[in-house]
């Protein structure tokens, strides 16, 4: 018998969504005060003046409720179990927040000397080593902003790497058909082309993987992207088989790092054979997702595809001291400004430093327990194409569910996210990397309290589909709005607020 | 510490609950080949306080705006702003949500971004915009992927006064694309509009200037759109300083048809470079083939307003390599962040902050212009930032100003600005943060330096 309860908020009726700042907007009011200017005012020529923008303000109190108000609306890891596939929704330490903002970090132009910043470099210099260590890589490039923006970056210096051997014409990328889909949308800024491989059961099928090669024509690849674990949440018995057939193809093994959080201290990359990889800090690394953002996508690399990295790359000398390079001779170029995500590899050191080794291989071990029990607790209701201890068959550290039984009942897999969010849990990632599935990935850093809880908020769905399927049709109830209309938003897009008088 | 709650009670029931004896036995399908044998070569763990200590000494190796008097811009500003920022971005529930692909359970997200959009199409003076990219230098060179997309074009003109920076990154992307740049060159600092004219034609996609430019210089937006339209669907695009949005004339006023830049100015610190935000705003008919996250206002089923995600059909996670970009983020805080800055301000906060800006600058520049020796590189408008030409070598200058704890500019020669100049020229910026008082006792080395 199960006793959790929905999250009963004051009837969303009775609630008023908040105002949006252009309707507060008072007269005369900001928020902030400036000094008295204190030199001399020096004429302001009339052509160069605009007429104005409108931008609203009022008082700072109204301002500081304003936000407060909207973060009322809002799921979080701090407040809600986020179990989102492929997200690692991780626990967000405040010592990474409070190292992030310390003056000696946060009021550094990129642009000073760096004899100014050297303890700036020495942590990026560290973190870089950290991340090449924990890759069993031999370089990496701390400038990607993003986990997209280092697949982009990794596949620029791979194709740089060819064009520099004569081999120009590897412009075919693979790529297995559960991968990111920032893994094409990469290739085409890249000007590669994609060719898909199929998985079967979550596994790379070897047999296909050799008919694309044969087909596209093995001088005609530059690289396949594999993510392992792999989205369906199984780690690829083959990888070192599909390394080897990679690069007998004379192409490089690229690893999207998106579910390093499994193998973090356990498995590196660059011991299966893996050419290049990112990682995403956001996910493994547990710096906070921010709503959306800012990410950073570091890259490794093999020593074949060092020289090719973006510049800047931050050194050490031989008098121990730290240095900006900026002139790698084979170098990429630019693929961002300044320095990098400064302040989210702060965070990333942080973690790193305060887990260490051991603490590192206990992520991964436990992200997996967590993932495992959680699928054995829900196997019975939730139907697992992948999982099934009895053969030997476990998940990563996140599985995949297709509630086939349920939905046959008469609810879509939205019905049933929606319902948990009544319950306070936010929705897993759905309908990837398979049709009508739940990808669910707990994270290490949840306790047993939390995963039992779930476990009960899941089979009380399950059992209100058959006793009280109405309920879970019309979820959520207890949330701040009811669903959303997206079709409508997409085909009349408001994307910007028009008063209306 | 790494996080974890299981005690040894919770792990044996757990792997009871699995039917396994012992946690290895969840990784038997990995090939013992490729496991790690030993321990990382890391670092041991370190305690909170221990964390506090290494990292406070590290941040304490480290001078910068907070204990030096700084003028350094080029693309990240040393501005004011509120507290409250630092204090409500820290709220968890900000902090710590992901993109709010569930909208029911992430109105206070999806409310702020679609604000910031908002805000960001007024400020630039458009229709539209995103909720922001990584930074400057990659909006700038979406923003051209945006023209070259939808113009079917092949051409981009840059102006060769943008930040050296962003024009790099334009190259690195660009680059296996079969798009072409040519580069605009300048005329004392700014580029002219028959400059632009003389390099017209059917094939450019879009006509890219910066004002500010790289320089501090005000560019003729108008007179150079002006020309870019004069070819049909020819894109005008502005890269733009936020905060002189504040004051001058806005790129929608000059007629840019797309605007980007970077976003720092707006409630952001220095960060040595990033976590920055990029921003994109264009005129509504590039709203189905902007990059990167768009917030949309609704409805609910219940006829209440409401807020979520739209056109993902342009994103890669829908269209794969058909998308209009591989980005599938934003810098979500940085956004807010920007967002709590400008209502806290509002346009005659924000316009006060630009004058101030405006009056501080021309004040030094006047007195470093009395130096004898020392002279304005260009003679047009600048606004926050000018560049100054001293009478001897900057680099040794720029070394002595450290040691009396001045960052006294950005040296334009040199691989860090791209090899911009050759010269002694110094890019100098002030915001409305200098004083009086801090700009007085530059001014006094400068002509000690000089004696």
């Amino acid at each position: 018998m199960t006793t959790v309860e929905v999250t009963k908020k004051a009837s969303r009726a009775d609630k008023p969504t908040e105002p949006l700042i252009f309707e507060k907007q008072v007269e005369g009011q900001t928020g902030v005060d400036f000094p008295p200017l204190d030199v001399p005012k020096t004429e302001i020529p009339s052509g160069t003046v605009g007429n104005g923008i409108n931008l609203p303000s009022f008082g700072q109190h109204d301002v500081m409720g304003h936000y407060t108000h909207l973060s009322d609306r809002n799921f979080s890891v701090d407040g809600n179990f986020y179990p989102l596939g492929s997200c690692t929704m991780k626990h967000n330490p405040r010592i990474n927040e409070w190292a992030a903002a310390l003056p000696g970090f946060s009021c550094l132009h990129p642009l000073q000397d760096d004899d100014t910043i050297q303890g700036a470099l020495r942590l990026l210099y560290e973190t870089r080593t950290m991340l090449e260590e924990i890759a069993g890589l031999h370089e990496v490039s701390l400038q990607p902003a993003a986990g997209a923006h280092g697949e982009f970056t990794a596949l620029k210096v791979i194709k740089a790497y060819y064009a520099d051997h004569g081999q120009s014409r590897r412009t075919v990328v693979l790529a297995a058909d559960t991968a990111h889909g920032t893994n094409p949308a990469s290739c085409t800024m890249c000007g590669a082309s994609v060719q898909t491989v199929r998985t079967e059961q979550g596994q790379t099928d070897l047999e296909h993987l050799k008919e694309v090669i044969a087909h596209v024509g093995a001088d005609n690849i530059a690289a396949f992207m594999i993510t392992n674990p792999s989205t369906a949440g199984l780690f690829d018995v083959n990888i070192k088989e599909i390394a080897d057939i990679i690069h007998e193809a004379g192409a490089m093994l690229y690893v999207d790092g998106a579910n390093m959080n499994a193998m973090v201290g356990l498995i590196r990359p660059g011991d299966f054979g893996a050419d290049a990889m990112h990682y995403n800090t956001h996910k493994t690394f547990s710096t906070p997702h921010g709503g959306g953002g800012p990410g950073s996508g570091p890259i490794a690399v093999t020593e074949t595809l060092a020289p090719y990295l973006p510049v800047p790359q931050v050194m050490m000398a031989d008098d121990g001291s730290f240095y900006l390079d900026r002139s790698r001779e084979k170098t990429i170029g630019k693929v961002r400004s300044f320095i990098g995500q400064f302040g989210v590899l702060v965070r990333c050191w942080t973690y790193i430093s305060a887990c260490g080794p051991d603490g590192l291989k206990n992520v991964a071990e436990t992200a997996v327990l967590n993932a495992n029990y959680l699928a054995a607790r829900l196997q019975d209701l939730y139907a697992m194409p992948y999982f099934n201890p009895s053969e030997g068959k476990f998940c990563a550290h996140e599985f995949v569910t297709v509630p086939r039984d349920l939905l046959d009942k008469g609810v879509t897999l939205i019905d049933i996210a929606k319902r948990m969010i009544d319950y306070g849990v936010h929705p897993p990632t759905m309908h990837w990397p398979v049709h009508d599935c739940f990808m669910v990935e707990p994270t290490e850093t949840e306790s047993k309290q939390a995963l039992d809880h779930f476990v009960d908020v899941m089979r009380a769905i399950a059992e209100e589909i058959s006793m009280d399927i109405e309920t879970v049709q019309n979820a959520p109830l207890e949330s701040d709005i009811a669903r959303a209309d997206e079709v409508g938003a997409a085909r009349k897009p408001v994307i910007a607020f028009v008063d209306s008088e | 510490m790494d996080y974890t709650q299981l005690n040894l009670t919770h792990r044996t029931e757990m792997l009871q609950a699995i039917g396994i004896d012992h946690v290895d036995a969840l990784f038997q399908a990995i090939p013992e080949s490729i496991r790690c044998t030993d321990s990382l070569d890391l670092m041991p763990a370190q305690s909170e306080l221990e964390l506090q200590r290494s990292l406070a000494e590290m941040a304490n190796h480290n001078h910068g705006a907070h204990d030096m008097i700084c003028f350094m811009g080029c693309g990240a500003y040393d501005h004011f702003y509120p507290a409250l920022v630092d204090q409500l971005i820290s709220r968890g529930e900000f902090l710590t949500a992901y993109t709010p692909y569930q909208a029911e359970a992430s109105q206070g997200s999806l409310q702020a971004f679609f604000e910031f959009q908002t805000q960001i199409a007024r400020l630039t003076g458009l229709d539209i915009a995103n909720a922001s990219l990584y930074d400057g230098a990659t909006a700038m060179a979406e923003a051209a992927l945006l023209a070259t997309n939808t113009t079917r074009r092949s051409e981009v003109l840059v102006a060769e006064t943008i930040h050296p920076e962003y024009l790099a990154v334009l190259r690195t992307v660009l680059s296996d694309l079969n798009i072409t740049i040519t580069v605009l060159e300048s005329t004392d600092g700014t580029i002219a509009p028959s400059t632009v004219k003389a390099n017209m034609s059917d094939a450019v996609a879009c006509v890219i200037v910066q004002s500010p430019n790289i320089w501090g210089q005000i560019e003729d937006w108008e007179g150079c759109f002006n020309i870019a339209h004069e070819t049909p669907k020819t894109a005008a695009i502005a890269v733009c300083n936020p905060i002189a949005c504040g004051m001058l004339k806005t790129p929608g006023e000059c007629g840019a048809d797309i605007a980007t830049g970077e976003g720092q100015p707006l409630g952001n610190a220095l960060n040595l470079g990033g976590p920055y935000l990029g921003l994109l705003a264009a005129k509504e008919s590039f709203v189905r083939k902007m990059p990167g996250r768009l917030v949309g206002m609704t409805t609910d089923e219940e006829g209440r307003r409401a807020f979520c995600l739209t056109l993902q059909t342009r994103e890669q996670h829908i269209r794969g390599a058909k998308a209009t970009s591989n980005v599938c983020t934003n810098q979500g805080l940085m956004a807010l962040r920007a967002t709590m800055f400008m209502t806290t301000l509002g346009s005659d906060g924000l316009k006060e902050m630009a004058e101030q800006c405006w009056h501080k600058a021309h004040y030094l520049a006047k007195e470093l212009c009395a130096i004898d020796g020392w002279k304005l590189k260009h003679e047009g408008e600048f606004f926050n930032e000018f560049t100054i030409v001293p009478p001897f070598d900057v680099t040794e200058f720029v070394n002595k100003a450290k040691s009396r704890g001045i960052l006294p500019g950005v040296t334009a020669c040199g691989r860090r600005m791209q090899g911009l100049s050759k010269g002694n020229d110094l890019i100098v910026a002030v915001t409305e943060k200098r004083t009086k008082q801090e700009m007085d006792t530059f001014v006094e080395f400068c002509k000690e330096v000089s004696a």
